[in-house]
């Protein structure tokens, strides 16, 4: 609504106005302002805290390089298992009607809503007492998982499978039906016209998605103090006793060592933002493939 | 090309029953299957296109029944609503696709024969959304025939084009069905295609078949209101309207002309002085002038009439609210419907 110049019209009562044009503008952006700041202070505090010696000593550390490396790892694991395990489900949920679906779909939010020192605490029951029928499974087929790196794979896929799952849900949904159609009509047989059209069309959504799952899997704490509170080498880890980074700088913060947390806590951040920067630099330029294109209106 | 024979097809969906539904197809016949929304032509058309199976009936492709048969051996160049182009390939790659599917061959003379019949070639390598509705529209024909179809579905293709893209679009079909001996069906809502394409008519009405007529029946005996429409009647009443005319009055007089789904005519002509009897008075609520006269909607007896005043326009245009008297030939009234009640047989 646009103010109204001059005095109100004979007749009527001159009544408040609400906030108009510039009054509303400048409420907007202070209130956007002062979240944005609060996203920015800690990673600027982190920065400033830590020399910048400190953080070329982090990363001259083989024991801080050891925790980044597993961290990543693992995460690109976790982040492997749901595109395994991720996308069927995501695409299950967008293309079939079942019964229970309402169900299964809650059961894809519990990750999320679940506190996840919970989530440690469950998988460390059921997995890592010694007398459970799991426990010796996981034994026997030579994945144990309590301090190993596949319990951190097994915590960061619970907690970061989600958001892959709900991302290709909807990429899928966005998919025009009437356009699979055409494509099966044209002579695609159901799994061709799934890797022709579909799922590429569907490919910038479920990789958003997983973006999203991967910086959650990094970010894990409250589940791995339980599971894998210290990775001892085994399976494709054979480096030195370590644990994730988030541990690692809990643990430095617990004796005390804040520039050394800092440190390691920036140079981390750094390692991931380079990361993050080439897949978006890369997603930007087109040399990807799900880049390519537009999606329809 | 195939001949194609749907018998006593019926499809069962939630809410929505279709059929029987039978339908002959010969080489170079053209179908357009007329009805309001909701009438069941899409579910028809993606029926034939193997994306629903019907629940009883047969569809025979040169006697062998495809129904049960998937999509994507059926050999259609099935063209849905919004032409379901492929928004991550160019216009080649789209055109390519169904070529790709089907040999081992390099698919690039093929492509460009298509891309140059079809003045496709400089848009060669942009994305659908760089292009036109009347390029679009190119290229999902060029699509739909680079798959060799033994049948062309098109599911209301040319909805917001332009008058010379759907000319052009109008030849091509035209062509494809005269010269390449392609069946064609076809849902459209614009009856200057439809006629111009379709040989046959198949009018749907809540799932059922209203009628499957060619075009001079359904231009002379319309069946309802929606087909009198279609075909151009300005005048179309249905029975309820007609209901409750004082004797002697324009309802009563339509009444009785009127078949079971109602009554249409053709403007009848507004002169002044001169009119066939009978003749009633109107109030004017809109004048229009145009190349084929003046087209002036009036209100008589509660009903909104559209006459037409002839050129050359002579007088001044009528104002809003002028009473005017205007005669109807009874021979432009067609009763909608089943036998007619009155009024002439055409």
């Amino acid at each position: 609504m646009t103010p109204v110049a001059g005095a109100p019209s004979p007749g009527t009562s001159p009544r408040r106005r609400w906030p108009t044009g510039r009054v509303w503008l400048a409420l907007q952006i202070v209130l956007s302002a002062s979240l944005l700041l609060l996203f920015l202070v800690p990673i600027v505090a982190l920065f400033t805290y830590a020399p910048l010696s400190g953080i070329a000593s982090a990363a001259d550390n083989a024991a801080v390089r050891a925790t980044i490396w597993l961290t990543f790892f693992a995460s690109g694991i976790a982040v492997l298992a749901a595109v395994v395990f991720g996308i069927p489900l995501g695409y299950l949920l967008a293309r079939r009607r079942f019964r229970g679906r309402a169900i299964v779909e809650s059961f894809v939010a519990l990750p999320v809503v679940v506190p996840h020192l919970l989530v440690g605490l469950g998988l460390f029951l059921v997995l890592a007492i010694p007398g459970s029928p799991l426990y010796r499974i996981t034994q026997a087929i030579g994945l144990p998982v309590y301090d190993t790196i596949w319990g951190v794979v097994l915590v960061m896929v619970f907690v970061s499978a989600p958001y892959t799952v709900l991302a290709a849900e909807l990429s899928f949904q966005a998919v025009d039906e009437r356009v699979i159609e055409t494509a099966r009509s044209l002579g695609a047989g159901g799994a061709t016209a799934f890797l022709t059209v579909t799922f590429p069309l569907a490919l910038r959504g479920i990789v958003a998605g997983l973006l999203l799952s991967w910086a959650r899997a990094v970010s894990e704490i409250g589940g791995l103090l339980i599971l894998a509170y210290a990775v001892y080498p085994g399976g494709p880890y054979n480096g030195p006793v370590t644990s994730t980074v988030s541990v690692y700088i809990y643990n430095l913060f617990q004796i005390g060592d804040l520039a050394d947390a800092a440190s390691v806590s920036s140079l981390f951040l750094i390692v991931a933002f380079v990361l993050f920067l080439v897949v978006r630099l890369g997603e930007r330029s087109g040399w990807v493939p799900w880049r390519r294109g537009e999606l329809a209106p | 090309m195939s001949h194609w024979s749907v018998t006593g097809l019926e499809v069962d969906l939630d809410h929505f029953h279709l059929g029987p539904v039978d339908l002959e197809l010969s080489p170079g016949r053209a179908v357009a299957v007329l009805g309001t929304s909701g009438a069941g032509k899409t579910t028809l058309l993606r029926t034939l296109a193997g994306f629903l199976r019907p629940s009883a009936g047969r569809i025979l492709r040169d006697g062998v029944d495809v129904a049960a048969w998937p999509p994507e051996s059926r050999r259609l160049g099935y063209v849905p609503q919004g032409l379901g182009l492929f928004p991550h390939r160019t216009v080649e790659g789209n055109v390519r696709y169904p070529i790709e599917l089907r040999t081992r061959e390099n698919p690039a003379p093929r492509v460009r024969e298509l891309l140059e019949r079809f003045r496709l070639t400089a848009l060669a390598h942009r994305y659908p959304t760089r292009l036109s509705g009347g390029e679009l529209q190119r290229v999902a024909l060029a699509r739909a025939i680079a798959a060799d179809p033994e049948l062309i579905v098109w599911d209301e293709p040319w909805q917001a084009l332009d008058v010379l893209a759907r000319y052009e679009l109008g030849l091509v079909l035209h062509d494809l069905r005269e010269v390449e001996q392609i069946p064609i069906v076809v849902v459209t809502h614009d009856p200057g295609l439809a006629f111009s394409v379709a040989d046959a008519f198949l009018v749907l009405r809540r799932g059922r078949v209203q009628e499957l007529a060619d075009a001079a029946t359904i231009l002379h005996a319309p069946s309802d209101p929606f087909v009198a429409r279609f075909v151009g009647f300005e005048n179309v009443f249905d029975r309820p309207a007609l209901a409750g005319g004082a004797p002697g009055s324009l309802r009563a007089w339509l009444s009785e002309r009127a078949g079971p789904e109602g009554v249409a005519l053709a403007s009848p002509s507004l002169r002044p002085g001169g009119f066939a009897t009978p003749a009633w008075d109107g109030t004017v609520r809109s004048a229009r002038p145009g190349p084929d006269g003046v087209t002036v909607e009036v209100t008589a007896d509660e009903l909104l009439v559209t006459l037409r005043v002839p050129p050359p326009v002579t007088s001044p245009l009528p104002l809003l609210g002028t009473r005017v008297r205007f005669g109807i030939d009874p021979a432009t009234v067609r009763p909608l419907g089943g036998a007619p009640a009155g009024g002439e047989a055409a």
